[in-house]
């Protein structure tokens, strides 16, 4: 068995955990971050990236619309490389209560969000897929953030000050002595157990904070949200569509990459289904028709996929429904709760506030620690964010490779471009021709960010996120991921079934039209052409 | 002017269709909107690859017999034993002309190597594919290098050779593995490494480099008695570049298919052209059939249009080859499947939820590879009030009743069915 002494363990490595073990490492503390999956594979991974203005909470969450507003400030400093600054319309549709625009207005003022009402024709000029049906339109400062980019930063800065990162293995108890933590035991996906001791843990494992909790026999009731979203295969808006009333159910629409999101549904789940991820038909109609209410263009662009996040928020008595719960931060120092010292909760907030939960912990952390540093996460850029060249200058020094290869890898990657180009062919190959992926910046990921399989591939570098799903990216990203991550040959055809399976879970529920076009095709062409489950060595494990 | 057979789809099924018909002196054309299937499957025909449980079938024609009984909407059923053995005799022969020779293992299946190291059931190969002399190699435990292409992104022989290694057929072989480069490539301004087996399979066509080729292949493969290529050796003159090479580099060379492009695929569908066009076929390409008339059961003409622009064409006879819903034979709404130029009954379900399962891979595979347009036993299909359509035969993917994938059966469903539809029109012009 491993041991390893650290002063502070983190359970959960989404956005929240990174932030932290960041901002623990830059205060010179030692930490160990735990996450049983991927990072950013939990509800960090499974949201719209909507950089909010705060506008959203403006008329019911003031608290939550100004944290909002200041970090929306913060992060385009600190972050810009995960960041786009596509700017924000709330819009006001004929079936709506024309006065909630008023109330909006006045929320955000109050917030100090600079919401400015437009003219329709301004709004249709902005953005001109918009429905020109639209009663009134206001501008607020929403932008996009990459959740993956953003947590792999995090993780990637953490590291480089001295933490250490354990993916894919599971706290599977917390070790108490008398009153206090000492340390949790946790298995890797080999199945080989290690300890890590430490005075302090944080339990950063957001919707599944329940479950720890539950190892140092504490109730911490969380109050699962599922929440299901759809990308089309267009980017039909360039800002991002809010719809203006209280918030429900299809009412907004985030542009990314390529593509645009609608968002979202909610529902009630039962805690023991949060890992099921399932999206129902009726969800994707919802979406549909409401999207098509604010964009109307989206009745003719393909469905891409779907997928759903469940809400971490912790349930305060008496609420009824998911979406009235308040977003705020909840931080519980178990030792005055529960009379457990050394353990830390934190959870519920978003992910654009990620920076401000992690200060909060650290701080808690520090103080029990007795250690006097402060935070500097607000200050100091992220890897990828430090000086800020405009992508024309950073292409002009790569001559010789196509500039959009260049500029995806920039735009994924800000200044840490220079650790994954090199003027060889080799190097910046396309893998993968719809994300523009290359084999250097595959060769990148697999060394220093913690990849894994395929499926963590796809989250630090987009490989398979395009048009097509992964059609022949895939086979080629298996084929790498012997060369560089040292899988064997068997292996990595492995990882090529785990990472179709994975994909298909977002097809499956938006499977019509050039959807299922494609699927059939991907079928050939993986069990079809290549036989994939007729390998002999591919089956005991899946059940 | 009217045709006596027009047909909608240029892939396996209407092209044997339409070298039937042409043979036979029809005025016959072939209206193809795209790319066929051809271009991104093995170049193998599968005839009845796997059992209902997924075991591997030995013996097709028997077990087509078999199940033939049980299934009465099957295409094989539609189309009978006596008339699927008439319709491969026919297209080999045919093929055979133009360059590509087919061979079997008398009425048993053999196997054909998967990119990733599967090893595969079918019935007709291409040489490179199934010898019998390949067969005793394999037999006799030999040496096989298992050879890429230095730097070609679309092939990782690390897999096939892990993978095969592993199944009983090549437990007694020694598996190598190794590169070969061709220096004066470097020279193109294109980034090699970004090449596609097309890009390749032009370079091998290139007489004056054979010869390095095919020193490359003897360094890289050293005493090995076989050499497995991705399958890249040329399109159009592939037997005799795959001659030229046996004999330079004196050892066997074996094609493995891979991403597409496929050039496999690719040299059945030239030969298949040509062969059309040899018998006085006229084929049209980039031209899509958008809709059709018909009237009492009759189709009266069919019509296409592009941008605004749209014609008539009319014949005795249609024949809708349109492939499946990734050649656009098929169409599927968010509740519903369609055939979009006659509107025909089809077989599908109007739950979505019904059409897939829950895994990608799953054993029992996905029932909408099964959908299609619904015939009686002349593969006369009919339209939604329940009327046959008396003048129109349906033939390959864009037919219901089997999974291709599935049972390993596309190749000889398409030619088989493409067959027998010009058997029925030859007939009745012949009246
Ligand atoms: C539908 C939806 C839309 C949203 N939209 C937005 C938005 O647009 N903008 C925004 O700012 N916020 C949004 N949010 C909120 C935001 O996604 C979350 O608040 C945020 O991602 C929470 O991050 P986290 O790190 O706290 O939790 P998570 O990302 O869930 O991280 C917890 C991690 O802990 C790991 N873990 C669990 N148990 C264990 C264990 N035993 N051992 C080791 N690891 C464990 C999990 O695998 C997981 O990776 C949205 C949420 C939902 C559901
Ligand atoms: C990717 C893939 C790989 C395959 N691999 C194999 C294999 O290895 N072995 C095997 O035995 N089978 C394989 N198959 C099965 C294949 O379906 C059959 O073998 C056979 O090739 C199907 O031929 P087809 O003529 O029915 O259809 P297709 O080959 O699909 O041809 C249909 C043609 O009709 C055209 N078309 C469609 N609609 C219109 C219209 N309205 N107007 C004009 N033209 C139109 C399309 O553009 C296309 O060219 C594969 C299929 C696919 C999709």
């Amino acid at each position: 068995m491993n041991r390893i002494e650290t002063d502070v363990i983190i359970i959960g490595g989404g956005a929240t955990g990174a932030g932290t073990a960041r901002d623990l490492s830059m205060r010179g503390l030692r930490c160990v971050l735990i996450e049983k999956n991927d990072i950013a594979s939990g509800t960090t991974g499974r949201n719209h990236g909507l950089l909010h203005s705060g506008a959203r909470y403006a008329v019911k969450d003031h608290e939550s619309a100004h944290e909002c507003m200041r970090e929306n400030k913060t992060l385009r400093k600190i972050a810009w490389h995960c960041i786009e600054d596509t700017g924000g319309l709330f819009v006001t549709l004929p079936e709506d209560d024309p006065g909630y625009h008023r109330l909006l207005l006045e929320g955000c003022r109050y917030a100090g969000i600079p919401a400015k009402e437009i003219s329709i024709r301004k709004a249709l000029q902005l953005e001109p897929n918009l429905n020109p049906g639209i009663l009134s339109a206001m501008t607020v400062p929403d932008g996009t953030i990459d959740p993956f980019r953003l947590t792999s930063s995090n993780m990637l800065d953490a590291k480089e000050r001295g933490a250490i990162i354990l993916t894919h293995t599971r706290v599977s108890s917390i070790l108490k002595e008398g009153s206090k933590v000492s340390g949790v035991s946790c298995i890797t996906k080999n199945g080989d157990v290690i300890e890590v001791m430490a005075p302090v843990i944080i339990n950063a494992a957001g919707v599944w904070g329940q479950e720890v909790c539950a190892m140092a026999d504490i109730k911490l009731p969380m109050f699962p949200s599922k929440g299901s979203m759809l990308i089309i295969d267009y980017r039909i808006n360039g800002v991002v569509v809010n719809r203006c009333r209280p918030p429900a159910d299809g009412d907004i629409i985030v542009p990314g990459d390529t593509v645009s999101l609608i968002g979202t549904t909610s529902k009630e789940i039962p805690y023991d289904k949060i890992d099921d991820y399932t999206i129902d038909d009726d969800e994707i109609d919802i979406l549909l028709s409401d999207g098509e209410k604010l964009i109307p263009n989206v009745k003719n662009t393909r469905a891409l996929r779907a997928y759903c996040g469940v809400r971490p928020l912790v349930a305060v008595s008496g609420e009824a429904e998911g979406r009235n719960i308040s977003r705020g931060i909840v931080l519980i120092d178990h030792k005055e709760r529960d009379g457990l010292d050394g353990l830390i909760t934190i959870s519920g907030g978003k992910l654009m506030t990620y920076r401000l939960m992690a200060e909060k912990t650290s701080d808690l952390a520090c103080k029990k620690l007795g250690v006097k540093k402060k935070c500097k996460t607000h200050k100091v850029p992220l890897p990828g964010s430090e000086s800020r060249f405009s992508s024309g200058r950073t292409v002009k020094r790569f001559s010789g490779i196509p500039d959009s290869v260049v500029g995806s890898t920039f735009y994924r990657h800000g200044q840490r471009l220079r650790n994954i180009m090199t003027g060889e062919k080799k190097n910046y190959r396309l893998i993968c021709e719809c994300e523009m992926v290359t084999e250097g910046e595959i060769e990148y990921a697999i060394k220093k960010l913690d990849v894994k399989d395929l499926v963590d591939l796809r989250r630090r570098t987009r490989i398979g996120m395009g048009p097509c799903q992964g059609e022949l990216c895939a086979y080629r990203g298996a084929g790498l991921f012997h060369e560089y991550g040292g899988t064997t040959p068997e292996g990595s055809v492995e990882l090529l079934h785990d990472f179709l399976e994975e994909r298909w879970k977002g097809i499956r529920p938006v499977l019509w039209g050039d959807g299922l076009r494609e699927s059939e095709f991907t079928y050939w062409i993986y069990q079809g052409l290549f036989g994939l489950s007729h390998v002999n060595n591919k089956k005991k494990k899946k059940g | 002017m009217i045709y006596d057979c027009v047909i909608i789809g240029g892939g396996l099924a209407g092209l044997t269709c339409g070298i039937r018909c042409a043979e036979e002196g029809l005025r016959t054309v072939i209206i193809s909107g795209g790319m066929n299937s051809l271009h991104f499957s093995s170049g193998s025909i599968d005839l009845a690859g796997f059992t209902e449980n997924g075991s591997v079938v030995k013996k097709p024609f028997e077990y087509i017999k078999g199940t033939a009984a049980k299934k009465k909407e099957h295409p094989y059923t539609r189309v009978g034993i006596p008339t699927i053995r008439k319709s491969l005799d026919f297209f080999k022969e045919k093929i055979f002309f133009e360059g590509i020779t087919l061979n079997h293992n008398s009425d048993y299946n053999h196997f054909h190597v998967t990119a990733i190291g599967a090893v595969k059931p079918t019935y007709l190969s291409q040489e490179s594919v199934f010898s019998s002399r390949g067969k005793d190699i394999i037999k006799s435990g030999a040496k096989i290098a298992i050879l890429n292409f230095k730097g070609f992104r679309d092939y990782y022989p690390e897999q096939t050779a892990a993978n095969l290694k592993q199944h009983p057929l090549f437990k007694n072989s020694e598996l190598i593995l190794g590169d070969i480069s061709l220096p004066y490539y470097l020279h193109t301004e294109k980034n090699l490494h970004e090449f596609r087996s097309t890009d390749i399979a032009r370079i091998f066509e290139t007489e004056r480099y054979l010869p390095r080729i095919a020193d490359e292949i003897k360094r890289a493969a050293g005493d090995a008695d076989a050499v497995s290529l991705p399958a890249f050796i040329g399109i159009n003159n592939y037997r005799e570049i795959r001659g030229k090479l046996e004999a330079m580099t004196g050892k066997f060379i074996y094609e493995i298919p891979t991403l597409p492009p496929s050039i496999l695929g690719l040299r059945i569908d030239h030969a298949v052209k040509n062969s059309f066009f040899k018998h006085g076929g006229e084929y049209i390409a980039g031209k899509k059939i958008e809709s059709s008339v018909i009237t009492k059961g009759i189709v009266e003409s069919i019509i296409t249009g592009s941008r605004g622009t749209s014609s008539e064409i009319k014949a005795k006879y249609y024949v809708l080859a349109s492939g499946s819903f990734f050649s656009g034979g098929l169409q599927s709404g968010v509740s519903s499947i369609s055939e979009p130029v006659f509107d025909l009954k089809v077989k599908g379900d109007s739950k979505r939820s019904k059409w897939y399962s829950w895994n990608f891979f799953d054993k029992k595979s996905h029932p909408f590879l099964s959908y299609g347009v619904e015939t009686d036993s002349s593969l006369n299909p009919s339209t939604q009030d329940g009327k046959t359509v008396k003048n129109l035969f349906c033939a390959g993917s864009v037919l219901a009743g089997y999974n291709p994938v599935k049972e390993g059966c596309g190749g000889g469903v398409a030619i088989s069915t493409g067959y027998k539809c010009a058997e029925r029109i030859i007939r009745e012009i012949k009246k």
